[in-house]
């Protein structure tokens, strides 16, 4: 082969491969909600470039782009779903086909194994608008364990974002006092502050600083220490505003970062929270009173926190339906929280909160996982039509659609 | 002689206690306040009958609906009611609730549900399970609920009577009670009597379990009303010579249903399941009025019409038990288009946040079946809501509609009830204003709430 044939082939394969590299999108005349300090951008065009957002604005041109025209309809960033059981429980009631939950690890336990894309939720909340999930185990004791951030692609290989990006902890329930659980918390970090993983099995063996019964692994105390060193959040689940009170102080005795999930009665201590900058986490859709700790639980509550300065993130209680946290969005709206921050609280906050890079807004060096709505992402009676995921139009069939499909002609 | 007095005694006594249950025993005691002559003028109105006025004027007067139209003359000394711009329509009913019985706190000590101790229970009756200062109802009447129907849980088999209440604080249950609504039975198939029972290894286990026990039960009732019948049949002199038949609390309430008093309510999430009932009904010759839950109803919708057997359905939710995987968001409108638009779609809560927001639940089960190409108007999917739920409590001819001569129970909207961001403006039961948005005293608290968080306030 001749020096010139080689170099000729050599230029084209690199020609192929760049080709390849840098494929474009290109949607166009849409009604862009940026879920950034930009707003909203009437019929406006999204460039997108090997995935990843490149510019935003009017009369964008490209002679290589895949053009898209979405005019009449709406696009907002992928709807990131805080807190969910996302593909590691498919039947509530049926334990096994649950993953959610362990008896073995507290704070250690990583689902990130036990994750299955193929599950039936993945694809149907796809079809609402989440595109990313974070999904966290649900264990009982004070400790659940670790949240992970899923990409809801379906894919075998790679719906993993991010791995064990939060723990999660419950302060209330159960027979102990509030108060036990607050102590063992902070026995718990006090712990595992001194713990380093060359000396783990000496550790475990040496946990008289703990009562009776409590038993951690070198798991649990690897995620607790992360808390400590302040790697990664401590998620705290609680709704009466005293105890809400008493996790500020934790958090600042404790140099944690802290993120208040519930948070029933946030309102009456709104000012504590923003001064602390703590986030908290709302299903905006539940004022009911359920337990003495929430009795103070009302519509107005994201309204009146925002307005304190807290930043919001919205989510469900109900994994099947981890979408409808955009109904819980449009209630909150409907008692005051400004539409703008709704959207935020469903997208970018928790991508901020949870550090997801790039991901929860639509702005340009961000990941191309956008929804194409037909009407305001937060009405019930609009619809997700196309789903983006780095910039690759996916399928928005789920397994329900194919049963309304067999029955709607009969 | 002695004898035989003694027994024509006990005789007329007995027939006494029986005469007595039936006119006044538990009977509603609700007797609305004085609505006054209200005039609501250029509202955008949904009717309930299937009809939609796009400007109108709707006249309470005692209580009542006097007049419905476009345009209508204001009688001396009405006050008026200016809804320009805002939506009009009738009270929300929910058929399935659990406020009273499963309140709020949610506690041990008043969840008073289910009585999960033998799969047939129809003796019991929910009414004598609520608590009437339950916080989840002013939060339900925000919501434009008026009338609400209280089923015991689905443990059982055979449940027991559920009860139509309106929306109202009292202090009684019989203050609450729907007058003249008829009484109700809860039956339940499926997953929970299976689960509930087959856990601790009794009967019922299975599915087919399930269905020996209803006809169990069903042939008892057969023969508990050929006993009556058969005493009734004779002579007075006959009569006074035995006893009546001994009362039993739960074949009267079978009977009820045979007789066609008592209409039955059945959670019934499969198809395959529903079509089974529906023999078991032919079999002991009853209707089901509605099949609760009914997840896979979209499987089965042209039978459901055909029967005349109306399916109350949740717009979306799923996936909690196997029963329920098959959701799909087009339920309501496959069952209302059903035989040429012939069936009964009621969309239900079964939550006290989903009863504050019925509206919207069956503004995404609308939208959903329009998407899919089913033309469902406002004014047909507002009946899914109001006056289906109506037919299957057996109190259409009083609610359920803003028609002349009915109870003036209307919510005003302020704006399209099916969105997320409308919320209701004016709340009437009766043509009393329970909840006005300007008027924070409104709705008025229960006694739960009353200095609850601070002592000076009450809860809301």
């Amino acid at each position: 082969m001749s020096l010139n044939k080689k170099v000729f082939i050599g230029l084209l394969s690199l020609l192929i491969s760049s080709f390849s590299l840098s494929e474009e999108l290109l949607l166009k005349n849409a009604k862009i909600h940026t879920a950034t300090d930009r707003g909203t951008i009437d019929k406006a065009d999204v460039l997108i470039r090997d995935g990843v957002i490149v510019r935003i604005g009017k009369n964008i041109v490209s002679s290589r782009a895949v053009v898209e025209d979405l005019s009449g309809k709406v696009i907002s960033p992928g709807l990131i779903a805080p807190q969910t059981q996302l593909g590691i429980v498919e039947i509530e009631l049926i334990p096994e086909t649950r993953d959610d939950r362990s008896d073995i690890y507290s704070a250690g336990l990583s689902i990130d194994s036990a994750f299955n894309p193929s599950s039936t939720l993945i694809p149907y909340n796809l079809t609402g608008g989440v595109t990313l999930s974070l999904t966290s185990p649900s264990s009982s004791g004070l400790f659940s364990g670790l949240t992970s951030a899923f990409s809801l692609s379906g894919s075998l290989e790679a719906s993993l974002i991010h791995s064990n990006i939060a723990l999660s902890a419950n302060i209330s329930g159960g027979e102990d006092s509030m108060a036990a659980k607050i102590q063992l918390l902070a026995d718990s970090l006090t712990l595992s502050s001194y713990f380093e993983l060359n000396k783990c099995s000496e550790m475990y063996h040496n946990k008289s600083s703990l009562p009776q019964g409590v038993n951690y692994s070198c798991r649990d105390l690897f995620a607790l220490k992360n808390v400590v060193d302040k790697k990664i959040p401590l998620v705290v689940r609680a709704n009466r505003a005293s105890a809400i009170l008493t996790l500020i102080d934790f958090a600042k005795t404790n140099n944690i970062n802290l993120i208040i999930n519930g948070a029933e009665e946030g309102w009456r201590v709104s000012r504590q929270l923003a001064e602390a900058e703590i986030p908290v986490i709302l299903q905006p859709i539940d004022n009911i009173p359920n337990s003495f700790n929430e009795l103070g639980s009302r519509l107005d509550n994201a309204y009146l926190l925002h307005k304190s300065g807290v930043k919001i993130l919205i989510g469900s209680h109900e994994t099947h339906n981890a979408y409808l946290s955009r109904q819980g969005a449009g209630i909150a709206v409907s008692y005051g929280l400004p539409w703008k921050e709704a959207l935020k609280g469903l997208t970018k906050n928790i991508a901020e909160v949870f550090k997801i890079d790039k991901r929860g807004s639509i702005q340009p060096g961000y990941i191309a996982d956008i929804v194409v709505w037909t009407g305001d992402p937060l009405e019930v009676t609009s619809f997700v039509e196309q789903v983006y995921l780095s910039g690759e139009s996916v399928s928005t069939k789920n397994r329900s659609m194919r049963l309304k499909e067999r029955y709607i002609s009969q | 002689m002695k004898k035989l007095i003694f027994i024509v005694f006990i005789g007329t006594f007995s027939f006494l206690t029986l005469s007595s249950k039936e006119t006044t025993a538990f009977e509603s005691t609700y007797i609305p306040g004085d609505s006054g002559d209200i005039l609501i003028q250029n509202a955008r109105i949904l009717t309930g009958t299937g009809n939609e006025i796009l400007r109108g004027s709707i006249l309470i007067s005692s209580n009542k609906i006097k007049a419905i139209g476009e345009t209508l003359d204001k009688p001396a000394s009405t006050q008026i009611i200016d809804a320009n711009g805002k939506w009009v329509t009738p009270g929300i009913i929910d058929i399935h609730s659990h406020m009273g019985v499963y309140p709020a706190p949610g506690l041990r000590s008043s969840s008073d549900g289910n009585e999960s101790t033998s799969p047939v229970t129809a003796h019991v009756w929910a009414e004598h399970s609520v608590w009437t200062q339950d916080p989840q109802m002013p939060l339900a009447l925000k919501g434009g609920i008026t009338t609400f129907h209280v089923l015991p849980g689905s443990a059982n088999l055979i449940g027991g009577r559920g009860v139509t209440l309106k929306n109202i604080w009292a202090r009684t249950v019989q203050g609450m009670k729907f007058p003249g609504a008829p009484y109700t039975l809860k039956m339940a198939c499926g997953e929970n009597p299976k689960r509930v029972y087959g856990g601790r290894n009794s009967e019922p286990s299975t599915r087919m379990g399930n269905v020996a026990g209803y006809r169990k039960a069903w042939i008892r009732a057969q023969s508990y009303r050929n006993k009556l019948a058969e005493y009734e049949s004779k002579s007075e002199e006959a009569k006074e010579l035995e006893y009546a038949p001994t009362r039993d609390l739960e074949l009267e309430t079978l009977v009820g249903v045979l007789n066609g008093e008592i209409l039955i309510q059945n959670h019934c999430y499969r198809g395959e399941e529903m079509a089974v009932m529906l023999d078991i009904a032919k079999e002991f010759n009853y209707k089901v009025t509605t099949f609760h839950h009914a997840i896979e109803a979209y499987k089965v919708a042209d039978i459901l019409a055909e029967n005349g057997v109306c399916a109350a359905m949740w717009a979306d939710w799923w996936g909690f038990k196997h029963e329920a995987f098959d959701m799909v968001w087009e339920n309501a409108a496959i069952v209302d288009q059903a035989n040429g638009g012939n069936g009964c779609a009621i969309i239900h809560s079964d939550s006290s946040v989903g009863i504050q927001r019925l509206n919207q639940e069956a503004a995404k089960a609308m939208a959903a079946g329009n998407r899919a190409g089913l033309d469902i108007p406002l004014s047909r999917a507002i009946q899914w809501i109001t006056l289906n739920p109506a037919k299957a409590l057996g109190i259409a001819g009083k609610v359920g509609s803003l028609e002349v001569g009915k109870m003036a129970d209307v919510v005003i909207w302020d704006g399209n009830p099916f969105s997320v961001y409308t919320k209701t403006e004016k709340v009437f039961v009766d043509g009393v204003l329970l909840y006005d948005k300007d008027n924070p005293l409104t709705p008025k608290a229960t006694d739960f709430e009353l200095g609850i968080i601070s002592s000076e306030g009450d809860r809301l």
